[in-house]
């Protein structure tokens, strides 16, 4: 009988509902949203893509020149800001309040990222492969060098013998 | 001998939150076996955490593994891998584990108990419950930056710190939710319609609740006086912060409302003892090395005692991760009690056990 009468009563209370899109929701304003990248601070120690759980933060890298770039999937990131936490240079990442926002079809972002990432990786592989071979290169042409030093070298001596000799 | 007709309820039904599937023979509507059928949503996060991420990242993997008690599963992976490295936390990170579990078991218990009442056929005390349980969504909000995945536990601590305006606002907040609580007990105790669907229902009662080996708020309200919270002092202090059990008598579908509705108050002293006697400490620990060995932790999941093991190995990557959710354990309980009662209550009967089908098959 109780619950009749409340419902009753109820009829000349105020919604409890908010009316959202006029009046906005609650939110903190230290939520978690999107990760902030500050190139001119990082130091490229690739310490948050180690430590990032969903893959959302990739770097690729020049074959040419060896520069990386910093790649990062707002829809990927979880906003768990464990690579701000692993970041040894301060500021270089930071947490923002700004929510995510949803994905559409059209900017291809699950098959697009997959491939950002496989390529950022094959692009590192290549840098370092190329850098070995340029060392190696570059190694067997100081080898040549020293070679050639030695044989002249020799060959001087032999042109021109020491006063010793006599 | 009276005509027996199979029915089958789910995996996809309007009663359920989560997929799960019944098959109820039944003779003259009353219910004389069920068969169960769990493992719809397995997903593989058992072997994608022993193969694809270190051991610092699944703490946000098991996080997934259920919405509704992310934090639980968050905390005792954090708890078991501690154990792995030998670590010792600090005492602020652990009153503030205990803060956002007890915050979540608010959150929980207040859907569950919406649900019960829904499917007992009072869709405005499900409005309303829903409408009250909203703060506690934004106290979460507030607290760990996040109204549903909180990644707030860490191996080594936690990783956000409370700040005293939030602290109060949680405080006024609890002040402004007790007389609302107060009604819902009084509605979920008093109201006649729904103590028709509820009371003598879906009775389990102690001696097959200890045989069958049910856990948490089910376990309780049949008299069992089990909870995880009562056993482990050394994991997280839970009775310097004024916890104690709640327990029910009849171990129907009334007695386990009331049970989680009791747990209610019990979670908001904790919050306010926390809050109030925060300690000062450092939020994470740092460590280096990986992890060997093995080890298992409990907790008390807002639905019961969750279990975790895990093996080291020397890497990165863990050997072994085994999750043994609450409804696991209260699968069997839960078939026995529909035995005897009418088809028509099944729905709240389901309700008030509160399954948790991605924490069961993961």
């Amino acid at each position: 009988m109780k619950s009749f009468f409340d419902a009753i009563g109820n009829l000349f209370k105020k919604p409890v509902t908010t009316q959202f899109p006029v009046q906005p929701t609650y939110l903190p304003d230290d939520y978690r949203g999107l990760i902030v990248f500050e190139e001119s601070l990082c130091i490229w120690c690739r310490k948050c893509e180690m430590a990032c759980p969903p893959g959302a933060i990739v770097f690729s890298q020049d074959i040419e020149t060896g520069k990386q770039e910093y790649h990062y999937s707002p829809y990927v990131c979880i906003y768990c800001k464990e690579c701000v936490r692993a970041c040894p240079a301060p500021g270089a990442l930071l947490q923002s309040a700004e929510p995510g926002h949803p994905g559409l079809k059209e900017q291809n972002v699950n098959n697009g990222w997959n491939q950002l990432f496989d390529e950022s990786l094959e692009s590192r592989a290549a840098y370092t492969a190329e850098k070995k071979r340029k060392q190696a290169e570059e190694k067997v042409a100081a080898d040549k060098a020293k070679a050639e030093a030695v044989a002249k070298a020799a060959e001087t001596a032999k042109q021109n013998p020491g006063p010793s000799d006599e | 001998m009276a005509t027996q007709y199979d029915i089958p309820v789910g995996a996809q039904h309007i009663s359920l939150l989560e997929p799960l599937h019944f098959k109820f023979t039944t003779e003259n509507e009353k219910i004389i076996k069920t068969e169960a059928n769990v493992g719809y949503v397995h997903r593989g996060i058992e072997q994608a955490c022993c193969s694809k991420f270190k051991f610092r990242q699944v703490s946000f993997v098991v996080g997934r593994v259920c919405g509704l008690c992310s934090i639980s599963h968050t905390t005792c992976y954090s708890q078991v891998a501690e154990k792995l490295m030998q670590l010792d936390i600090s005492k602020k990170a652990k009153y503030l584990r205990m803060l956002v579990i007890e915050l979540d078991r608010i959150h929980s218990h207040l859907l569950c108990l919406s649900h019960v009442a829904e499917n007992s056929g009072f869709e405005a005390l499900f409005m309303k419950t829903m409408a009250y349980r909203e703060f506690s969504m934004e106290m979460l909000e507030a607290v760990c930056g996040n109204r549903i995945q909180y990644d707030f536990s860490i191996v080594g601590g936690v990783t956000r710190d409370l700040r005293t305006d939030v602290a109060k606002m949680v405080l006024e907040k609890l002040k402004i939710f007790k007389p609302q609580l107060d009604e819902l007990v009084d509605i979920y105790s008093n109201n006649y319609t729904l103590g028709l669907k509820n009371k003598g229902v879906g009775v389990i009662n102690k001696d097959d609740v200890y045989t069958l080996s049910a856990v948490g708020p089910f376990a309780r309200a049949a008299g069992i006086p089990i909870d995880v919270r009562n056993e482990t002092e050394d994991i997280l202090p839970w009775k310097e912060v004024g916890f104690e059990v709640v327990t029910e008598t009849t171990g129907d579908v009334y007695a386990r409302n009331l049970v989680r509705l009791k747990e209610l108050y019990v979670s908001m002293r904790i919050i306010e003892n926390v809050i109030n006697g925060l300690p000062e400490g450092e939020l994470a620990v740092d460590f280096k090395g990986f992890p060997t060995g093995e080890a298992i932790n409990r907790l008390e999941a807002p639905r019961g005692e969750l279990f975790y093991y895990a093996k080291g190995n020397k890497t990165q990557i863990l050997e072994r991760l085994k999750i043994k959710a609450p409804t696991f354990s209260n699968v069997a309980a839960m078939v026995h009690g529909f035995s005897g009662n009418e088809y028509a209550s099944a729905p709240a009967i389901i309700g008030s056990y509160d399954p948790c089908l991605s924490c069961t098959s993961r």
